[in-house]
């Protein structure tokens, strides 16, 4: 594979798109086949799918930023996850694939005032990047640790469902030989072919900004490969460790962390980085009498019975997260990890009324993230991890290990309630994935940074398009709702550039 | 006799007696076990038994079923439990049939008194035919919520009903109704989360604890001992033979001096006590729900705002001057009586207004899908007529509000 093949770093280019994952990699996608000259400016490295085992150890050093280790302060403090790598979170995610619910697009358009927001475009979106992703069910039976959840849920009578995944399957494959149609298997690709270039390895510093229109990108060239995409690829060999790159608008679609951190580095102001969201997550690890433990995939089942407050589904659970899971009561819970093939991780989302703020520090690259839970989230979760070890109960665990710090082993109805009793969010080992919200989009300036385009309000030229841009947290797996708001906005983007075009020339 | 010839019997009576599909007594009464018959239309009903015993009669819950058990089971024995025999001749509940015992669910003495007679001929009393031992159905409905220590919540709700289970389980019964509780489940994380029919336990301080273990011991009985028994959950009940504490309830509302605690958009279910009968009485009378539990309440749950204004508007209805205000706090208030009410209980003391408006900021709704689908449950009362006919019932008792 050499699509991803980039020359030199270029001078200039009319767009720069920051960051390759599902917002950058569509942006960058559309805008090169609208003829567009575009450079994607990618920090982390192309590694092709399939190189390395999902959810390992080795994968979270690569292609995870800060290996895995991200926090959101607070109290508690929440991990989060974030990827670092061409097609970023795409490459590491599960792969699940939800549509915006279209009672959510409404709600978003009302509280924020986004124009032109169109159910049908919308939708008309989905279904292209959904054939372009082959979004598609499990061939056959779904995983163990899939179909015990279902189980769970049907013999309590609550609501589930098999989630799609961007998956391609080989002739007679089941379950577990999937294909992940993450970024640099679609949009990348594609976004290459007509002739954007992709760098890797290259962390951009800040915005040149002057009279609202950014002119430049300066950014810094990390070690190892740069313009690469596999190990038969040039290395950098150029002495400059820093560079510009002169451009007419730039799309900032570096997550929903970096997106904001780097507005404010390059001095923009307004409402950045106030309202950070995501789903706070609560786990449990179960034991079952039969073998559940798939090592490299998670199941596709979820359980929607409490949505959009609460949401349960399964987690990565090789042996190595197993006992991870295992660490909150490692004296009590160590027991299970030699049995490991029969444990499995699943969690309990919830939609969070707590705020977060992500802030540039001077001097540093990363931002300062903090997040508050409220009263409410602190129930909520606590409610989503008693319900949760019901099902795992009712699906057939003989013993569930909560994760919390003292947390009991749970075998019955009784323990349960003392587990219930005993929960505190303080203790619990909460960590996320799904991280929105910090430049909403819409018309509503005291909130939103960012038109209802994404466009920065204070600027010309620069554009955010990425997670970032949601109101809020979705309730359902947010990466459909992030590429279909990315795509709607480049095509924005490239139908108001051609009318201005022409207008000029006319 | 058997289920199936239960069944027929049922369904025959039904349409020998409601002709025209409106099902009434004689004195004009709506029947609703038999309207939920109709209703529901495939439940199955056991015919009642031969005798049926209660304890807890002289509590509220006890009072309303006894009063429609005497109504409706002409035929059959009654046997109460109480704990003092003048509390019977104040309700004149005097009729051949009924036999009053009086003592206490937390005696084993006394409960094997309440009991006596039932030689533990349980499995043909389930229905096999050929056997003449007649069959007895238990109603469990003592139950302590506002004791003067936090060790009478243990005594009679979880030793008490150990008690029960325990003779019942030897006494051969054909079916249990266990009457418990929301207050093992807690309160909904959010305003509208609604409970499920199967929840885990999250029991709500010494209360909820001491009914969760009631919950445990019956269903224990049930998984080890094959006792036949059904747990009934009704949250906040209300209607005639209320006690003092809720006659202050109405007080409050019409002075506008209900404390309204945060947003009142809280919500809870509750139950008109004849709902609740009915309920219970289609627990006892569903044949194959052996283990299972149901949540019984009103239709809906009603937010606090709600409530607030259809007390405020039934007692209008009935002639009172109801201000139909109420006293706004904020939500700081539930949590600093929440806290004291921890502490309290904590050193083994009791307050209930304390413990009650600790309760208010927080909601506590279920949903009855379960009890309509399974047992035939159809709630007929909703909160104002509830409220009406339980102001009626004050000012006929001469309770001043």
């Amino acid at each position: 594979m050499s699509t991803h093949m980039n020359g030199p770093v270029p001078y200039e280019t009319d767009v720069v798109v920051v960051g390759s994952g599902a917002g950058g990699a569509t942006t960058a996608a559309l805008l090169a086949e609208a003829g567009f000259s575009v450079v994607v400016l990618e920090e982390g490295r192309w590694i092709p799918q399939g190189a390395l085992r999902p959810f390992s150890l080795e994968q979270m050093t690569q292609q995870y930023r800060g290996g895995g280790v991200t926090v959101a302060l607070g109290r508690p403090s929440i991990a989060y996850a974030e990827g670092r790598c061409a097609g970023g979170g795409t490459e590491i995610n599960s792969g699940l694939y939800i549509r915006p619910p279209t009672e959510l697009l409404h709600r978003w358009r009302r509280d924020f005032h986004i124009s032109d927001l169109d159910d049908d475009e919308i939708a008309e979106i989905c279904a292209e990047v959904e054939s372009s992703l082959s979004v598609g069910f499990v061939p056959g039976r779904p995983t163990a640790a899939s179909e015990r959840l279902r189980d769970g849920a049907i013999a309590l009578g609550w609501q589930q469902n098999e989630a799609p995944r961007w998956m391609t399957y080989p002739p007679s494959g089941d379950a577990t030989s999937g294909r992940r149609q993450s970024m640099t298997e679609t949009y990348l690709p594609r976004g290459i072919r007509a002739g954007a270039q992709l760098v890797t390895g290259c962390v951009v510093d800040r915005l040149e900004i002057q009279h609202g229109r950014v002119s430049a990108v300066s950014y810094r060239l990390n070690d190892g490969p740069v313009a690469s995409g596999s190990k038969s690829e040039p290395q950098h060999t150029g002495a400059t460790r820093t560079g510009r790159i002169r451009c007419g608008a730039v799309f900032v679609c570096a997550g929903a962390i970096h997106s904001p951190a780097l507005l404010q580095r390059s001095g923009i102001g307004g409402p950045i980085g106030r309202t950070l969201a995501f789903h706070p997550t609560v786990k449990l690890a179960a034991r079952f009498p039969q073998v559940v433990n798939v090592d490299d995939d998670v199941p596709v089942h979820q359980v929607k019975e409490f949505s959009p407050n609460i949401s349960f589904g399964g987690s990565a659970s090789n042996s190595g997260l197993v006992a991870l899971a295992l660490s909150d009561h490692w004296q009590v819970f160590k027991d299970a990890v030699t049995d490991w093939q029969h444990v499995a991780v699943y969690y309990a989302a919830i939609t969070s009324q707590g705020k977060g703020r992500v802030r540039s520090i001077p001097g540093f690259h990363d931002p300062l993230v903090t997040y508050h839970l409220t009263g409410r989230d602190r129930h909520v979760l606590r409610s989503g991890l008693g319900r949760l070890g019901l099902t795992m109960l009712q699906a057939g665990a003989t013993e569930v290990y909560p994760s919390f710090r003292g947390a009991p082993v749970v075998r019955n109805r009784a323990d349960l309630g003392a587990m219930q009793q005993s929960f505190s969010a303080m203790k619990a080992s909460l960590m996320t994935v799904h991280l929105c919200s910090t430049v909403p989009l819409g018309e509503d300036r005291d909130r939103c940074a960012a038109d209802s385009f994404g466009r920065i309000h204070s600027t010309a030229n620069v554009y955010v398009n990425d997670a970032s841009l949601l109101p809020t947290a979705p309730g359902v797996n947010p990466q459909g709702s992030v590429m279909a708001f990315a795509i709607r906005n480049a095509r924005r983007f490239i139908a108001t550039a051609h009318r201005r075009t022409a207008r000029t020339s006319a | 006799m058997t289920n199936e010839t239960d069944q027929h019997t049922a369904s025959a009576s039904a349409s020998a007696n409601f002709p025209d599909g409106s099902p009434t007594f004689p004195d004009g009464s709506a029947d609703p076990i038999a309207a939920a018959v109709v209703a529901a239309g495939t439940t199955q009903r056991s015919e009642s038994p031969a005798l049926t015993l209660v304890t807890g009669a002289a509590g509220w819950v006890g009072r309303a079923l006894v009063e429609r058990l005497l109504a409706t089971r002409q035929d059959g024995r009654i046997r109460i439990l109480v704990r003092n025999a003048g509390d019977i001749d104040a309700f004149g509940w005097r009729r051949p049939g009924l036999e009053v015992v009086v003592g206490d669910v937390t005696r084993i003495g006394d409960v094997e008194r309440f009991f006596a007679g039932l030689s533990g001929g349980g499995e043909s009393a389930t229905g096999a035919s050929g056997s003449h031992v007649p069959s007895t159905d238990v109603i469990h409905a003592a139950g302590v919520i506002h004791p003067e220590s936090v060790a009478g919540f243990y005594a009679v709700n979880t030793e008490g009903t150990k008690n029960i289970v325990a003779t019942a389980r030897r006494s051969g019964v054909r079916r249990l109704v266990h009457v418990s509780s929301n207050s093992p489940f807690g309160t909904n994380p959010t305003h509208d989360d609604v409970f499920r029919n199967d929840e885990p336990y999250r029991p709500y301080f010494n209360y909820g604890i001491s009914k969760m273990q009631g919950e445990l011991a019956v269903l224990e009985a049930v998984r080890a001992d094959g006792l036949d028994a059904v747990i009934v959950r009704p949250p906040w009940f209300y209607g005639p033979f209320q006690p003092a504490r809720q006659t202050v309830f109405f007080t409050m509302i019409k002075k506008g001096r209900f404390p309204v605690l945060a947003s009142g958009e809280q919500r809870r279910s509750m139950v008109y006590i004849d709902n609740l009968v009915d309920g219970i009485i289609a627990a006892e009378l569903t044949p194959g729900v052996a283990g299972k539990g149901y949540w019984i309440a009103d239709a809906k749950p009603y937010s606090i705002n709600e409530i607030v204004a259809t007390v405020a508007s039934a007692l209008r209805d009935e002639g009172y001057d109801a201000s139909g205000k109420s006293l706004r706090a904020p939500g700081i208030v539930g949590k600093v009586a929440e806290f004291a009410d921890k502490l309290l209980q904590g050193s083994g003391r009791y307050n209930q207004q304390i413990h009650v408006l600790g309760e208010m900021d927080k909601t506590i709704a279920c949903d009855i899908s379960a009890a309509r689908a399974e047992l035939g449950y159809d709630p007929k009362i909703d909160l104002h007529e509830g409220m009406r006919r339980s102001i009626q019932w004050c000012k006929q008792n001469g309770i001043e509000l």
